[in-house]
């Protein structure tokens, strides 16, 4: 079952909802926001190359899982920023430098490429598996450190909202964890060894996928009724 | 109360904070002075008796007459009550007999106090006088007039009116304190005046650091009670603080949980103990900022209105 439009879609959507927060609310939440916009960039571009002709230069797909890598370190600083509100109530910074700040380093990623060799199709597996294994990483601290936010502000509006994010990362986990398992063990090459492995697997990939985005537009559009 | 007429009035109505009175009473000395300086408090009243240019005698009454201190005790504290700045001082000439008659006067032993003239048998009195030969005064006084009749063995020396110096042997009948409504009198026996031989108060000890003394005493109670008073005030603003500081955590729990209450902590570090306007509105400026991460403008407005209303109320 190919769920390229279906994925496109709502992460379209997932990423409409994450920036339109972004600008409309405190600073604090920039970072978070940014990154979620990111793996629209990550995920649409791979998404695409069979739907856009020129997607498929392997610059273009280098670019789409650095960005990938960028997204989950910037949204992990922005709930690092988060928690240490919450234990400190002190925020400092501009918006502005936070999306400067990310576009500078997405055109020196771009710049780092350029000035480099071509990508081939194993620097380009290496490139997603540091990606991946950023995100499942940062995943699990990241649901530590929403849990350690929510401790702080759990009788506060905006609460219920942190538990949505526990939530967008246990499905970011097992979305990049399969994906991972896969490139690790080189289940594709291997699949008819271990079909089911293989199979569970990509369907776990796959969904883990499709829910990473909805509850991330779920979660933005939550925040922003309960911070109406 | 001590009441003696006035004699020649020197100087009236002083306020005794604004001299040196060891300087002043070294004047006094230095020109021979006789006659008596009255200083009058709502804590009670001074009387310096000098004859001669000596200070012979010294006497201070408390209002309440449960103080009466004599010779340096009574300058010590004259001088305390001169320093606090409510007294007034006034200065009397006399010849120099009389003022030996008012030094015994204020020494004197009281006969009859504070009796009503228009109930006594006042022949009988002077009878009572002359039959026991008493040496001493009789002081008529009613409203702020005072007349002295003093007696030596019995008989009648003579009057000390207002705006006299000396004993005259005649009364005024027209300036007669005894007619006025609600007169009374005092008796008292008396010693020889013309026997007694007073040393010289100033010539034995040095009135400046009496004076000196006082003024520290004055200077540092009145340092103590400025420190009390700001104390006070600080008390009660860091009261009025608290209070507030309190009122604003209630209200931000009721509105945005736990977590507004330190919101509320952090954002009150920019109120000072005075409370004022300017330090508040950048209180609920800041207070707004942090409230914004976790709530919503509906929540924080709602929030921000009781507060300012409750504060309101408590102003």
């Amino acid at each position: 079952m190919d769920l390229s439009i279906v994925h496109i879609v709502f992460w379209l959507i997932a990423g409409l909802a994450s920036f339109s927060f972004s600008i409309g609310n405190a600073r604090v939440w920039t970072s978070i926001c940014v990154g979620f916009v990111l793996i629209l960039l990550a995920e649409v571009i791979p998404a695409a190359v069979p739907l856009l002709p020129g997607l498929q230069l392997p610059q273009v797909q280098a670019l789409g899982y650095i960005s990938g890598t960028v997204a989950i370190m910037v949204i992990t600083h922005g709930f690092q920023e988060y928690y240490m509100f919450s234990r400190t109530l002190e925020v400092e910074g501009e918006k502005l430098h936070v999306y400067l700040g990310v576009l500078a380093v997405l055109v020196a990623s771009m710049i780092f490429i350029l000035i480099n060799p071509t990508p081939t199709s194993e620097t380009l597996r290496t490139i997603n598996i540091v990606e991946n294994s950023c995100w499942v990483f940062l995943s699990v601290i990241n649901i530590d450190t929403i849990r350690k936010i929510y401790q702080a502000v759990k009788d506060t509006p905006i609460s219920k909202g942190f538990v949505a994010f526990m939530f967008v990362f246990g499905f970011i986990f097992l979305w990049k964890g399969a994906a991972l398992y896969i490139q690790v063990y080189d289940l594709d090459m291997i699949a008819e060894f271990f079909p089911v492995r293989y199979a569970v697997s990509v369907y776990v990939h796959e969904f883990g996928n499709l829910l990473t985005s909805i509850s991330i537009g779920g979660t933005f559009l939550l925040l922003a009724r309960l911070l109406r | 109360m001590i009441f003696l007429p006035r004699g020649i009035p020197v100087r009236e109505k002083v306020n005794p904070a604004r001299i040196n009175l060891p300087e002043a009473m070294g004047k006094l000395r230095s020109g021979s002075f006789t006659g008596y300086l009255r200083f009058d408090s709502s804590a009670g009243t001074g009387v310096v008796i000098f004859e001669r240019g000596k200070l012979v005698s010294a006497l201070y009454i408390s209002a309440d007459e449960s103080e009466r201190l004599i010779a340096y005790d009574a300058i010590a504290r004259t001088f305390e009550v001169s320093i606090l700045g409510n007294a007034t001082l006034n200065i009397f000439r006399l010849a120099p007999e009389l003022a030996m008659g008012i030094h015994t006067l204020l020494h004197g032993h009281y006969l009859y106090r504070g009796q009503d003239l228009q109930l006594v048998n006042i022949e009988g009195l002077l009878r009572r006088i002359k039959d026991e030969q008493i040496n001493g005064c009789l002081r008529v006084y009613a409203e702020e007039k005072v007349v002295l009749i003093f007696y030596d063995q019995g008989n009648a020396l003579g009057f000390f009116h207002d705006g006299t110096d000396d004993i005259v042997n005649t009364a005024d009948l027209s300036k007669s304190v005894a007619r006025l409504s609600g007169a009374k009198f005092d008796l008292l026996e008396t010693a020889y005046a013309r026997d007694l031989v007073l040393a010289d108060l100033m010539a034995s000890a040095d009135l400046g650091p009496i004076w000196q003394r006082a003024r520290k005493l004055l200077l540092e109670d009145r340092r103590k009670r400025e420190e009390q008073a700001i104390r006070s005030l600080e008390e009660g603003q860091e009261l009025r603080y608290q209070h507030t500081r309190m009122l604003l955590k209630t209200i931000a729990g009721n509105h945005i949980g736990k977590f507004g209450v330190s919101q509320v902590d952090k954002a009150f570090s920019l109120v000072g103990p005075e409370l004022r306007a300017e330090e508040l509105a950048n209180f609920y400026l800041e207070l707004h900022r942090l409230a914004k991460l976790v709530a919503g403008p509906k929540k924080i407005n709602a929030m921000l209105d009781e507060m300012k209303h409750q504060l309101s109320l408590t102003d």
